[in-house]
Formats: C-alpha cells, structure tokens, sequence
C-alpha cells in the first residue's frame, strides 16, 4: 500500500469511525464495547512493535499495562492535573520501567527473553500487590468520579489512542527505523555490523511500544473508575496480549488491530456462558494459529487473495514473519 | 551460627530438587533447540497425577515415581509426534514453539481446572510430619527423601547420557543433527525420545513437588521460571551446571530471607537471572550445549 493510500484510508477510517456514534443507533453496551476495543486494538499493536517487528516475544506486558494505569490513577486522585495529563505521565512512567527492565533483558533473545519477561510481569505483579501504599493492595483503587471523563466520552479518546497506535505501527514498518527492526528480527550480529545499534533501537521500541500500553492503562482506569493490582498485572493480561497479536498476525503492520476484534468478541460473547473454559480456548486457539497459519488472520487474508491468480503457496518457515535467532546468551 | 548451618542445609536439600526440576527443560533445549514451556504444566499435571494415584489407589508417592514417569513419558512423545514435530526447525521455529507449548500449558491449566477446582491440594502421608534432627536443625523427613531421589535421577541420567550408545547419540544429535543423518543416527527418532525423556523428568519433579508444597492448576509458573534461571546459570553442559545453577539459586533463595520479605524470594531468582545475563551472558559456567 503506497502511503497516500494509507492515509487517506486511515483518514477515512477515522472519520468514519469518530461521527459513527452520533449517527448510528449503537446502544450503549456496544458503544462502550466498542470503545474499550480501540484500547485493546491499541495495545495490540503496541505490543506488536516488540514482539512482531524485532521479534522479542514478552509475556509481561501487562507489568507496563499496570504501572501506567496505577500511575495515572495515583495522580488523578492526588492532584488536579487533567486525566489526559494523568494518562501521558503514566504512559511515560510505564515506558521507563519498560526500559529498566528491558535493557539488561534485551540482550537475550528469542525464548530466553520471553522467559525472561515471564519473570518481570510475575515480579511486578508481585510488588504491586503488597505495595498497597501505593495500588491499594488487593482491595485496589477507586478512581474519583469528578474530572474523570464517561464511558460514552471515551469512546473518542479510544479512537484517538488507536490512531496513534496505527500511525506508529505504520510509521515504525515503513520506515528506516523498520528496516533496522528487522535486520535485528533475522540476525543481531549481522545488523550490528550493518551498522544498526540493537541495544539502543530495541530500547527505543520497547520505550514505545511501553508507552503506548501504559497510556492505555490510563484509559482503562478511567473506564473502568475501580483497578486493582490482581487485575491490572494478571499474566492473563500479558496472555491476552499475545493472543490478539497471534490471531490478527504477529509481525504484520495492522493485523493485532484484526486479532483485537476477535479477542473482544470471544470474551465479551463466548465468555460469558463458557466462563470456565476460558484458558483452554485460548490454548486451542495458539495451537490451532501457530500449526495451520503462523501469520494469523493477515496470512489467512493473504492466502485467499493468492488463490485465483496461481496455485496456492504453502506458507513455509521462510514465508513466516515469525522469526528468531537461534543464538543464545 | 547455627542458624546459617540449618538455612545451608535447607538450600543443600532444595538444590536437588531444583536440580531435578531443572534438568528436563535444560534437556530438550539442549538437544531440540526448543524451550518446553509446557514445562510447568506438566509438573503441576505430575502433581495432580500423583496426587489421584495416591487418594484413589493409596499408591506412596514415592512409590508412584515409576508409573507417572511412564505416564509423562508417553505424554511427551505424544505432544511430540502430535504437535511440536510439525513446527520449522532452527531459528524460525524458536518463537513458534515457544507459543504453541504455551498454548498446551493452558490448556492443561484448563484441564485440571475443569476436573479439580482451582482448590488447593496437599498430599497427606503418613510421615508427612517425621521429622530428622541434623547440625542443630529439625527437617521434615520428605526433604531428604525428594533428595535422594533427586540425586539418584540425576545420577541415571548422567550414566545414560555419557555410557549408553543411545546416549552418544543424543549428546551427538545436540551437536549436529544434519552429521547425525550421515552417520546414520535416525535424528527424528532421538528427538521423540528427548522430548519424551525430558517430559518424564517434569513428571518426576511434579511428583517430588507434590510431596512438598500443596499445588493447584496455577502451580508451575514460578517452577518454569525457576528452571529456567538454573540452565542459564549453570549453562547445559552438564550435570555439574545444572546442580551448580540449582545450588546458586537455592542459596540465594535461602538467604535472601535476610534481605527482603519472604513473598520476594519468587523474585530473587529473577535478579538474579539479570545480573548473570549482564555479568555473564554466557552463564556462569559458560557452557551453551549439551556435551
């Protein structure tokens, strides 16, 4: 897709998108969904700038998702700074851990920085529930009503978080920033050699990509007016990540955005009377991906567009854009 | 003084159970280049197993040990054959097995949800209580028991992987698989018998487990993490690695009850794990294959 494409389809998007409540009939329930959908969109793609474009897989994302909302939700109840504010300032919070953590981690790669994560979102998870000077502990936080916007309300900050998100993912890919992303995915050694520092741009992204998710838990916060620890750092959330990112396609530009959808319509519609089997879904559901089409909904999308015009590719190991370096510390 | 002596006999004891632990993860990534995160889904899954052979059967857990390793054994080629062996080799593989044996582990958490509550379960001996009397310290008796066995695995398994003709093979597949088909090893043949191999030793660790610690369908998660630190600190070399990574992290997981409050220690492990991957990115032995 040639840029002018994109933008003026992701101007028309979002347009479409920012007047469709005011003219569509959506209840409130579906508008609200909807809303909490652009966050999770959001996050997905945040994710993805990580786990997709270098290829580092995190299973503790939700550490950055927690302190970013607990951040922001600390400063709107202590001070009378605007929720916007509050959502940047946790945002940034979250990115920095995400630094703290990730610069030493980074080194690693493949599964030694995934287990890796696994330790930093259970450690997190941790503090923060015996922190509860300042999350509450298990009895959590609630958020004050004055200053702090709807749920009909954030809908449109919703909206203009996935704008964000989608400009980044598109901006990151397209760029020369992207290419060195993926010279790091295929080979560290190499990229370095080519004169793409690996420390310094995976830090960047991981700030990003950190950023991102912990302004989004600043918007759930908000939506949600009540977060406690248990729930904003659970390895469920990391999990749910991952998910999103796998069924829309991990390490395509827009596909988390797709996987976001699916997630939300599983949890919102097939939960809800299948509570119990929850995990073993989203187990079935990883295998089933990972087996049959390691590119999720964007190599499934591929795959029928290439049918009518010649045989179909078996997407191989090579046709994948999952990759990882053998190379261990 | 005293009281260091008993805490170091208290990291001794746990050092071979983590070593145990350790060894199946440390075993397959060795030679499969692929990091089982199934891992800890299959010690809790061990656990479970034993516990019902146990309550249903009045089988000691101890006594058990021969029918779960059969039983994770099979376990293990059957994820093989049915799941991992159709994932690409080498490096765009690494990522895709690490989801799709993360996709097992939940669905064996889900399992044991569906058939067992997320209650907690212990398993009652009746010398769950006795007690040994050591350098001026009580211990329960089932410490030194999980040792023993501990040791006594570790052990077989040295003198299977360094005696045995199958054992020259698998260190040999490790090193080179592509030279192995020359040399006419069936290099698939000796990945399902690693992969199960290694899901029988987390089928012993969960049943070492289960006669130590009470257990429910989330149990695991920290015993992966766990193991995981103790490959990359004691490297997978060897038998000395593994038991000295298991040694570093139980000492410091001991001690560390001097420093920080006791629900920290799961995270001790992990600062640790960073500052060797900082110091050391080698590990602390700075072996990286198995030999």
């Amino acid at each position: 897709m040639s840029r002018l494409r994109f933008l003026l389809a992701f101007g028309a998007a979002l347009v479409a998108l920012w007047i469709a409540p005011l003219v569509l009939p959506l209840g409130d329930y579906t508008h609200n969904v909807v809303g909490l959908t652009f966050m999770f969109m959001a996050v997905a793609l945040a994710w993805n700038w990580l786990g997709g474009y270098v290829g580092q897989i995190s299973f503790g994302h939700a550490a950055m998702f927690g302190v970013g909302g607990f951040v922001a939700a600390r400063i709107m109840l202590s001070s009378g700074l605007p929720f916007s504010a509050a959502w940047l300032l946790g945002g940034l919070a979250a990115g920095l851990f995400g630094v703290l953590w990730g610069h030493p981690t980074l080194r690693l790669r493949g599964p030694y920085f995934s287990i890796a994560t696994i330790g930093v979102g259970e450690a997190t998870r941790l503090v923060a529930t015996y922190w509860s000077g300042f999350t509450g502990g298990s009895s959590g936080l609630s958020l004050p009503l004055a200053g702090n916007p709807t749920k009909y309300q954030l809908y449109w900050y919703g909206l203009y978080l996935l704008g964000a998100a989608v400009l980044i993912s598109y901006g990151l890919a397209r760029s020369r920033i992207g290419l060195g992303l993926s010279a790091i995915k295929e080979d560290v050694e190499a990229a370095g050699d080519a004169g793409v520092n690996p420390t310094l741009y995976q830090d960047v992204v991981l700030f990003l990509s950190g950023t991102m998710v912990g302004i989004c838990g600043g918007f759930y916060a908000s939506y949600q007016a009540f977060i406690d620890p248990q729930d904003m750092f659970s390895f469920d959330r990391s999990i749910g990540l991952i998910l999103m990112a796998a069924i829309g396609g991990i390490g395509t530009v827009l596909g988390p955005v797709w996987g976001a959808v699916v997630f939300v319509i599983i949890q919102e519609f097939l939960l809800a009377t299948f509570s119990e089997l929850y995990l073993g879904l989203y187990g079935a559901l990883l295998i089933l991906i990972i087996l049959f089409e390691p590119l999720g909904l964007t190599g499934l999308v591929q795959r029928l567009r290439r049918l009518p015009r010649r045989p179909a590719i078996p997407v191989t190991a090579s046709g994948t854009a999952i990759t990882a370096d053998r190379r261990t510390p | 003084m005293g009281e260091v002596v008993v805490l170091a006999v208290s990291a001794v004891l746990l050092a071979g159970f983590y070593a145990a632990m350790a060894y199946g993860l440390g075993l397959i990534y060795g030679v499969l280049r692929i990091v089982n995160l199934a891992h800890g889904g299959i010690i809790m899954a061990s656990a479970y197993v034993t516990w019902q052979l146990f309550d249903r059967f009045a089988i000691d857990p101890f006594l058990a040990i021969p029918i779960v390793l059969v039983v994770f054994f099979g376990i293990g080629v059957g994820i093989y054959l049915g799941l991992v062996r159709f994932l690409p080799r080498g490096p765009a593989g690494a990522v895709q097995s690490l989801l799709l044996l993360f996709g097992v582990w939940l669905v064996i958490r889900n399992v044991a949800y569906l058939l067992y509550s997320g209650n907690e379960q212990v398993i009652h001996t009746s010398y769950a209580t006795s007690s040994v009397r050591i350098l001026g310290g009580s211990f329960s008796a089932i410490r030194f028991a999980v040792f023993a066995v501990a040791i006594v695995a570790l052990l077989a398994l040295h003198l299977l992987l360094t005696r045995t003709y199958l054992g020259k093979a698998i260190r040999a597949v490790a090193q080179n698989p592509a030279s192995c088909t020359l040399a006419g090893i069936n290099v698939e043949r000796i990945y399902v018998f690693t992969f199960g191999l290694g899901t029988a030793l987390a089928g012993l660790a969960g049943v070492l487990a289960s006669t130590l610690f009470a257990f429910n369908p989330s149990f695991g998660a920290s015993e992966l993490l766990k193991s995981f630190v103790i490959i990359v600190l004691g490297g997978l070399g060897s038998i000395l690695g593994i038991a000295a990574g298991a040694l570093v992290l139980a000492f410091a997981e001991v001690f560390a009850v001097y420093a920080v409050p006791p629900y920290l220690t799961t995270a001790v492990g992990f600062v640790l794990l960073v500052i060797v991957l900082v110091l050391r990115p080698g590990g602390l032995f700075g072996q990286r294959v198995l030999r």
